[in-house]
């Protein structure tokens, strides 16, 4: 079983091709990195994949199932900015979010949840923090809090978008040796990643994404110069350019 | 007249209570409307429920002449319909890459406009119906009557009853709605659920404080609660508080108000509803202003504190490099009003930093060598770590030697080898170990 395959995905933002024609597999218990430049497509990969944006065409399937059967066991951390930090909860509450999913609209929160909470927030190195308003922790911190979000969640496919973005170095390195902690238990984690330097080392498996998808595959075979150069490169250009050309043909604008 | 009165008097419980439960209702959806950063949802629907009203009210005019007590059904339908076509309107120009502040002005402005035009038509054809249409624009709370209350009291209730069962779910899907649906909440039943409360406390709101005023009452009390506090729970809590306060206090102001500026040969009214949004924009401003931890006043005090803090160690730091030093020669330097000088000097002296006729006593010493030490470390840092030029660190350092806090200073010093000299080949004062 694949933990997460996708095939023929086609999507569009509007009259816009965000992601054109991608289909790769990849098998569960490794760690990914989803690699590409701005505007190629990588959030929205992540997006769709977890049924927040409607793909035009296509099929993805997560640990062999589509997506929502499958919502109990992903771990998702959104972008830092996507949220408001000025918003009226603690660091627990925030975390505590995280086991909602099974309370459903009714239900009430247990002694075990709120201690899964405290111990995943010592796990991260905020056991201090646990009453203080998000707003008032510095950006790493908040990150922290978002990744010890995910793991009360308890899934076994992690989505994370750009854990790293505005993060010290301190706090990038302990996130990355929680997730291969998480990954030597078999998990599967998929990640958002902007510095190409760090790939090799905290990565296992990447995918190279540019609108269209140019790679996917183990780091050693995959994360070569020649497709870096496609994925990073000018020849790209070309193609932007005639597909911007076909959105506005389309509707009506030249 | 007591204030008991205003409770159980037959002519003036009924606003009195309507006014109350209203106000608690459109607190507690206001506050859900300022956290997704959504106020003006409420102005734009509240006006584009008018139309409707007038449209309501025409064909019910024209098809039940004779039973004027129900036409406040015809109220309620025809401003439910036209808000919500609103909305959809709204929603239709956003998804057109329309931003989302001109659709909802575009859609205020439209629906509100054609609600005038229909109103003036209504005028020649219907007057006497007319006349019961324009109270909707300022509301007309004094009319109120047991059924408003039970009304009222109703929705209310619901209102405070769904925050209080659902309260998770909807912390959730305030604070990170993608995340939320990714759990498997039903975050689009919910929020249809909160749009058709919205609705409610918007249509009866308009009885009582008008279409033009009801989004103040929906926006205030959740402004003011949000000062207060870092829990949402709370924020609930104070919203339906200063909410219902300002209900309160703005019936007595309409009230006691009208008494007094009546005289025997003229008779004068202050409105209710505008009266009540006066009090709840009150509650609102002062707290902007005077809120502990939020308040534009506190937050002046704390830089105000700062600025003095660092005024007193910059003295100290030029008493540890010159030794004694008269006011005169520190006004100079530093720039510094004399009287000024003088109030710090003598508070200096009585918290035991410095002594006679100004010199630091040993104490003080320890004190200024630590924000010499902080000064020069930082320029250290700043020289060897971050390869700037030696010339250009001085002013910042005169900034951060304030602000470094003993974690920092002791990360600086373990950094840096623990040294003893500065870019400027200047000692480096050790950090004492003693009192």
């Amino acid at each position: 079983m694949k933990a997460w395959e996708v095939e023929d995905l086609h999507v569009n933002y509007g009259k816009k091709q965000v992601l054109w024609d991608v289909s790769f597999s990849v098998p569960p218990g490794v760690m990914v990195a989803i690699v590409g430049p701005n505007g190629a497509g990588k959030s929205t990969l992540l997006k769709t994949a977890l049924g927040l944006v409607e793909p035009l065409s296509g099929k993805i399937d997560l640990l062999g199932q589509p997506v929502k059967k499958v919502k109990q066991k992903i771990a998702y951390v959104p972008q830092r900015e996507s949220v408001d930090w000025d918003f009226p909860i603690t660091a627990l509450e925030l975390i505590l979010m995280g086991r909602y999913g099974r309370l459903g609209l009714l239900g009430r929160l247990r002694q075990a949840d709120r201690e899964a909470a405290l111990r995943s927030l010592e796990l991260v190195g905020m056991g201090d923090f646990a009453h203080t308003q998000i707003g008032q922790l510095s950006g790493g911190q908040q990150q922290r809090l978002f990744i010890a979000r995910a793991l009360v969640q308890g899934g076994s496919l992690f989505f994370l978008d750009e854990p790293f973005a505005g993060v010290d170095l301190a706090t990038e390195k302990s996130i990355v040796s929680l997730l291969q902690a998480q990954k030597e238990e078999g998990k599967t984690i998929f990640s958002v990643h902007h510095d190409l330097p760090t790939v090799e080392e905290y990565f296992d498996w990447v995918i190279l994404l540019n609108t269209r998808l140019i790679a996917c595959g183990p780091v050693k075979q995959v994360f070569t110069a020649e497709n870096l150069a496609l994925t990073f490169g000018k020849s790209q250009e070309l193609f932007d350019e005639a597909a911007s050309l076909s959105a506005k043909s389309i509707s009506g604008i030249v | 007249m007591s204030l008991i009165d205003f409770f159980i008097d037959p002519v003036l419980r009924g606003p009195t209570w309507g006014t109350l439960f209203m106000c608690i209702a459109s607190g507690l959806i206001g506050s859900v409307l300022l956290l997704r950063k959504k106020t003006l949802l409420a102005e734009s629907l509240s006006h584009a429920a008018y139309p409707g009203v007038i449209l309501g009210v025409s064909l019910f005019a024209l098809a039940f002449p004779a039973h004027e007590e129900w036409a406040f059904v015809s109220v309620l339908a025809g401003a439910s319909f036209s808000a919500f076509l609103a909305l959809k309107g709204i929603e239709w120009l956003m998804r057109r890459k329309v931003s989302p502040d001109a659709a909802l002005c575009f859609i205020l402005a439209v629906f509100f406009g054609a609600g005038i035009v229909a109103a003036s038509s209504m005028q020649s054809q219907l007057p006497s119906w007319h006349q019961k249409t324009q109270m909707l624009l300022f509301g007309q709370a004094a009319t109120m009557t047991g059924i408003h209350v039970a009304l009222y009291g109703g929705l209310a209730l619901s209102i405070a009853l769904f925050f209080l069962l659902m309260y998770r779910p909807l912390q959730s899907v305030l604070f990170d709605r993608d995340f939320s649906s990714l759990l498997g909440l039903n975050v689009k039943w919910l929020e249809r659920l909160i749009f058709c409360l919205l609705l409610a406390s918007l249509i009866v709101g308009i009885r009582s404080v008008g279409v033009i005023l009801m989004s103040g009452m929906i926006i205030a009390p959740a402004v003011a609660a949000r000062q207060f506090t870092h829990h949402l729970h709370r924020m609930f809590f104070l919203a339906s508080f200063f909410g219902a306060l300002s209900g309160l206090l703005g019936n007595f102001l309409s009230i006691w108000g009208s008494m007094y500026l009546s005289t025997e040969t003229e008779r004068m009214t202050l409105p209710t509803g505008p009266s009540i949004v006066l009090v709840g924009s009150c509650f609102a401003f002062l707290s902007l202003l005077f809120a502990p931890q939020r308040g534009l006043v506190s937050r002046l005090f704390r830089i105000g504190a700062f600025r003095l803090r660092r005024l007193e160690e910059n003295i100290l730091k030029y008493f540890w490099k010159k030794g004694t030093l008269s006011r005169k020669i520190l006004h100079e330097t530093l720039h510094v009003p004399m009287w000024a000088l003088f109030l710090v000097l003598r508070r200096l002296k009585k918290q035991g930093w410095i002594e006679g006729a100004y010199s630091l006593t040993p104490d003080g010493m320890k004190r200024a060598a630590s924000i010499v030490r902080l000064h020069r470390l930082w320029e250290l840092y700043l020289t060897e770590q971050l390869k700037l030029e030696t010339g250009k660190v001085h002013k910042t350092a005169e900034e951060m030697e304030h602000i470094l806090t003993p974690d920092l200073e002791e990360r600086l010093t373990h950094l840096l080898g623990a040294p003893t000299q500065d870019p400027h080949q200047q000692p480096i004062p050790e950090k004492s170990r003693f009192p």
